[in-house]
């Protein structure tokens, strides 16, 4: 982990399946895009929200109900669905 | 040797998620609601299509900053959003739009009570401080069926407030305490409505016990997804026991993450999603940061109804209610407007119409199906005075008219019967009924002095005359039996005094 990262956890949690020939190469790009921040970082720069980006409340939208898809065109999209629900592979999260 | 549970102290911080009273999702168009069909109340943005863009809904903004002026916060100047990065099937975009630096409520405390030792004597009250609330959007629901699972987008994006307190809560009873205080104040403010069986209160609940008189916290756990106050107050339980006895056992607590199974009443540990925790949280180049305007904080101040607690001690010092008809009313900040109407309309006796209010509009309500769940412990307190048939000042004549002594206690109740079958005025009900108490004072001076000339009282006046108050009222039964009933009592008493006098 000399370059501040772990590809394999990287690649667990982004659930990529990499060869070892990726592995190598997506490591050695990665450690320049990381590179590129740590010289971002060095830089002196107060404790602040970038201002540049903050709007005023007018860029709000109204609480007003707009149109839906309708869950015919939501399931289309999906690789698989059923009863108008898209149907994934099992996730546990109740009582095991 | 095993010491007693006495010797632990818990310490529980709890992290509530409530759906905000919207129309629209926080960061699209897409209408909300409980109960429709699934993936119907779903548009591109919700589902993170190419080519869309999230725009934040300036009444979830609102909202927002009114629970953090409820709370008595400091609104911050600016807040900004945070993607939180993960795979689950429950949120399309594989990232959560999120508050992690700058929220939008900071701090503010709120005021919880404990029970009392009955039901007519007030509790002990404290603060719960408020670390923090973000903004943020519900994820979808799964639901599990055979070897797959399910997904429904349409609770995707709702807004969702999650609201952090400090762990200053040490016991199951106090965390019940804060949730009730905390679902009056949000309802109250019009901020969400808090429905339980909906779904719009969700409840993380971190627990941790320490040997009474330490300093340093234990090891918590966090159970997730409470969906009720028993379920909190039953996992604390739980969990304190729990961990007790590991401890006592010479075993350790293991941080973790772990459900609760109402049904079975225990909790159970979360099989670990892994690596949830490298959330890889960054600024969401979406949604630029929000400079919250101090004209817009001072325009929602004025929102901010009066706190619960604050109205239970108005009524109590400056009203002269029991504590017990005081809690009733301030629950339901409609009952205590509608309350405050009928004391506006007859200042004279506030505890009166507070009877009136907490026994027999209450239980008649109930019984029409327009409050049933106010007399049981359902929260919020569904009251509807909407379609109460009668009115704050009508309630407010038929007091005045028993202070008066027109009609009698008995005959106020067939008058409220009658009023709240027809909405009739007090009055008009009297007189149709003609139960106007007999105040012709010609009339009613001769019944006086017809029964103070029966020899049957002759004793009692003797009595009276010799300086016993009370004896005065065994000449009050015959009058009222030579009167039907009619006569008025506060008549009746001057007109003995000025005759035995």
């Amino acid at each position: 982990m000399a370059e501040g990262f772990d590809i394999d956890h990287l690649a667990k949690l982004a659930r990529l399946n990499l060869t070892a020939a990726e592995k190598v190469l997506y490591s050695s790009q990665l450690t320049q895009i990381l590179g590129h921040f740590q010289a971002l970082a060095k830089a002196d720069l107060p404790e602040t929200i970038d201002l540049a980006r903050v709007v005023s409340e007018s860029a709000l939208r109204s609480d007003e109900p707009g149109p839906v898809l309708g869950a015919e065109a939501v399931t289309r999209i999906a690789p698989a669905s059923r009863d108008g629900q898209i149907s994934v592979p099992r996730v546990v999260d109740d009582e095991a | 040797m095993s010491s007693s549970p006495s010797d632990w102290e818990v310490v529980i911080g709890l992290e509530v998620h409530v759906q905000l009273h919207t129309r629209a999702k926080v960061f699209a168009s897409s209408p909300w609601g409980f109960g429709k069909e699934p993936n119907e109340q779903v548009d591109s943005v919700v589902l993170g299509l190419p080519g869309t863009l999230p725009v934040v809904n300036r009444e979830a903004v609102e909202k927002s900053i009114l629970f953090g002026l409820v709370v008595g916060s400091s609104v911050p100047e600016q807040c900004a959003w945070d993607r939180k990065n993960y795979f689950y099937p429950d949120n399309p975009k594989n990232y959560q739009l999120t508050q992690k630096d700058f929220p939008i409520v900071v701090g503010g405390q709120v005021e919880i009570e404990l029970p009392g030792i009955s039901r007519n004597v007030m509790g002990e009250h404290k603060f719960v401080r408020i670390h923090h609330a973000h903004l943020e959007e519900d994820v979808g629901k799964l639901s599990h069926a055979g070897s797959g699972s399910l997904v429904d987008y349409n609770r995707a994006g709702v807004p969702l407030l999650e609201i952090v307190t400090e762990p200053d809560l040490r016991s199951a009873a106090e965390a019940e305490a804060f949730l009730r205080s905390l679902v009056a104040l949000l309802t109250q403010a019009g901020v969400a409505d808090c429905d339980m069986e909906k779904g719009q209160l969700r409840c993380d609940c971190n627990v941790s016990i320490r040997r009474r008189g330490a300093e340093k916290l234990g090891t918590r756990t966090e159970t997730k997804n409470l969906n009720s106050i028993s379920s909190v107050r039953d996992t604390v339980i739980y969990e304190t026991a729990r961990q007790i006895r590991e401890l006592e056992a010479g075993r350790t607590i293991t941080q973790e993450t772990r459900g609760w199974n109402a049904e079975l009443s225990r909790g159970y540990v979360l099989r670990d999603k892994e690596d949830a925790h490298d959330y890889r949280y960054f600024p969401d180049p979406d949604i630029p940061t929000l400079r919250i305007s101090r004209e817009t904080v001072a325009r929602l101040q004025k929102l901010v109804p009066e706190s619960l607690y604050d109205r239970q001690r108005r009524y109590v010092e400056k009203l002269g209610l029991p504590f017990t008809a005081a809690s009733v009313l301030v629950n339901d900040r409609e009952l205590a407007e509608w309350f405050e109407l009928a004391v506006a309309a007859h200042p004279a006796n506030p505890q009166g119409i507070a009877n009136w209010v907490t026994n027999d509009l209450l239980r008649d309500l109930a019984a029409s199906g327009a409050a049933g769940a106010l007399l049981t412990d359902a929260v919020p307190p569904a009251v509807s005075l909407a379609s109460c048939p009668i009115k704050p000042a009508q309630l407010a004549g038929l007091v005045k008219l028993t202070d008066e002594g027109v009609i009698s206690k008995q005959q106020a109740k067939e008058v409220f019967t009658e009023m709240f079958k027809t909405g009739q005025e007090a009055v008009a009900i009297v007189d149709a009924k003609g139960l106007r108490q007999n105040s012709d004072t010609g009339e009613l001076e001769k019944i006086v002095q017809a029964v103070i000339a029966d020899p049957a009282v002759a004793k009692s006046i003797a009595e009276y005359r010799a300086g016993n108050e009370k004896a005065i009222n065994a000449l009050k039964g015959p009058i009222m039996k030579r009167t039907q009933g009619k006569a008025n009592p506060v008549l009746i008493d001057q007109l003995l005094r000025k005759f035995l006098g």
